[in-house]
């Protein structure tokens, strides 16, 4: 009889170091000899993870009132405008947000500074109330003097994405980092048979309510993310060839880690951040570890033309001949790159797989899985 | 003839501080002088980073000219500074690295810079997301 387990049969091990934890990449490294069989009967726990570029995402901070208070209608931490457009000193800053004359510096920065402890000054304006009279205030605030700082992302871990190269005459520069002319270099970001959709394609594990490494302290998946599609194409190996599910993620940022959080800015694009993120998979049962066992051989992507404002598709490649450093498209060899660091994410993946091989990570089932069916709109024009 | 382009510091002796080179040099030897760095002041050493752009013989001219007021020119080599400690190894760079001075390792994906192999192209300025590559000039 095939091997069934529970969440809870799983946390009891961990609670008594009892669990065999491997990375991704290890079990997938396994699954070449072994069979789904015998890695559910040895292996508890996969970790997964991912450290890339995350433009939809953003933290809420609370800074606490002034004497006397201010409700803040328009306000600058560092320079960079921040959404005022909620409660007296509720804020939310926007990673991608710029400061008004630097481009290269913004929401990013601001978060990732107070991450760090640093001192972030605040210039906030109002019309003044009755109950709130300041209209002005200059200040400085940080991880100590504020009261919450709470990060939010609505769109974070991205399952698959596509390449980006240039067909046209001249450099693009993208969120997709710089892309050569003539086909000059492929851009893909992925962390591949780490990352967490990718060993989970139908979120039979991750759903609302999973509790995550975000940052460098624990976080939870808090919803679907948006832009959030599961009736994209998958391959012969069940998992999607394009971007497809998203997780938005929340967590408590004043324990978070700067290592793990990093401003970004990709040239006349803008800034973004790289958010670094871990997530367990339960091996339940001979179907969890058919999953888990995706290998970089295994998963397709597609590439396309940011060259042409439609971005047409050129052709597919797997993971494993993008990280060989060169792919082959149109007769040509094109010189690839990640954009999200493999490197970091084993990081995380090392960190999250030693606390639950402690004790210090539980996993918790999802509280409602995620939505079946979901196609994506499109913005008419109209 | 061939357009040339040259990049050099010129150091000049405290007596031709005084001299309109800059001027001679673009009004009788037809170069056009991009000055991308400058420390003259009256009566002392001084000198000038620039970028020489002209007709082969124009500028072997305009060297010659340099030389005898006692111009010392040395050419200029363009380095990047790279900021290792600071890297996140996501290799964005390294597909924009034709010499191939930043590459991945393949097994521990980290970012490695070799920079004999470095030509100063200076993609990887823009390619790196977290700005750790700069220009140095230096002098040879």
């Amino acid at each position: 009889m095939s091997i069934q387990k529970t969440f809870q049969e799983i946390n009891d091990k961990i609670k008594r170091e009892e669990a065999v934890v491997l990375t991704a990449e290890e079990v997938s490294a396994m699954g070449k000899s072994q069979s789904p069989a015998e890695i559910v009967r040895k292996v508890d726990v996969v970790t997964t993870a991912t450290f890339g570029p995350m433009c939809s995402s953003g933290m809420f901070i609370n800074t606490g009132h002034a004497n006397p208070p201010i409700r803040m209608e328009k306000a600058t931490l560092n320079g960079v405008p921040v959404f005022t457009g909620i409660a007296a000193v509720d804020l939310y800053i926007g990673a991608t947000e710029t400061h008004l004359e630097d481009p290269t510096y913004g929401g990013a920065h601001i978060i990732e500074e107070l991450i760090a402890g640093k001192d972030v000054e605040l210039i906030a304006h109002a019309k003044g109330t009755d109950c709130y009279p300041l209209k002005n205030i200059h200040t400085t605030i940080n991880r100590e003097n504020i009261n919450e700082m709470i990060m939010f992302n609505p769109r974070n871990a991205y399952q698959n994405y596509p390449v980006a190269v240039n067909g046209s005459n001249r450099i693009k520069y993208t969120y997709m980092g710089s892309l050569l002319p003539k086909l000059g270099n492929a851009n893909y970001s992925t962390s591949g048979e780490l990352s967490p959709l990718l060993n989970d394609p139908e979120m039979r594990t991750i759903g609302m309510g999973t509790r995550i490494f975000l940052g460098g302290t624990t976080g939870y998946v808090s919803w679907h993310g948006t832009q959030f599609k599961t009736d994209a194409e998958v391959n012969e190996h069940g998992v999607p060839v394009s971007n497809a599910a998203t997780l938005a993620v929340i967590g408590d940022a004043s324990g978070m880690n700067p290592a793990f959080i990093k401003a970004a800015y990709y040239e006349k694009y803008g800034v973004s951040m790289f958010v670094g993120i871990g997530i367990p998979i339960p091996v339940l049962d001979e179907e969890m570890a058919a999953r888990v066992m995706i290998r970089n051989d295994q998963i397709t992507t597609r590439i396309l033309d940011y060259g042409d404002p439609d971005h047409p598709e050129l052709g597919r490649t797997t993971y494993e001949e993008l990280m060989s450093g060169e792919i082959k498209l149109n007769q040509k060899k094109i010189k690839t790159a990640s954009l999200s660091s493999l490197y970091k994410a084993r990081e995380i993946a090392d960190i999250l797989k030693k606390q639950i091989i402690e004790g210090n990570f539980q996993l918790s089932e999802p509280v409602e899985l995620f939505p079946k069916g979901k196609g994506l709109n499109s913005l008419e024009i109209r | 003839m061939n357009q040339t382009k040259k990049r050099m510091v010129l150091r000049f002796p405290a007596g031709t501080v005084n001299e309109p080179v800059t001027y001679t040099l673009i009004k009788e030897y037809d170069v056009l002088i991009n000055i991308l760095n400058a420390d003259i002041t009256h009566g002392k050493e001084g000198h000038l980073l620039i970028e020489m752009i002209g007709l082969e013989g124009n500028v072997a001219d305009a060297m010659a000219y340099l030389e005898s007021k006692h111009v010392e020119i040395s050419p200029v080599v363009k380095t990047i500074l790279f900021n290792e400690a600071a890297c996140i190894h996501c290799g964005a760079c390294s597909s924009v690295c034709f010499p191939g001075a930043l590459e991945m390792d393949p097994s521990t994906r980290r970012l490695l810079f070799f920079p004999e192999k470095c030509v100063a192209c200076e993609l990887c300025i823009k390619a790196c997301p977290l700005q750790l590559f700069e220009l140095n000039f230096g002098v040879n």
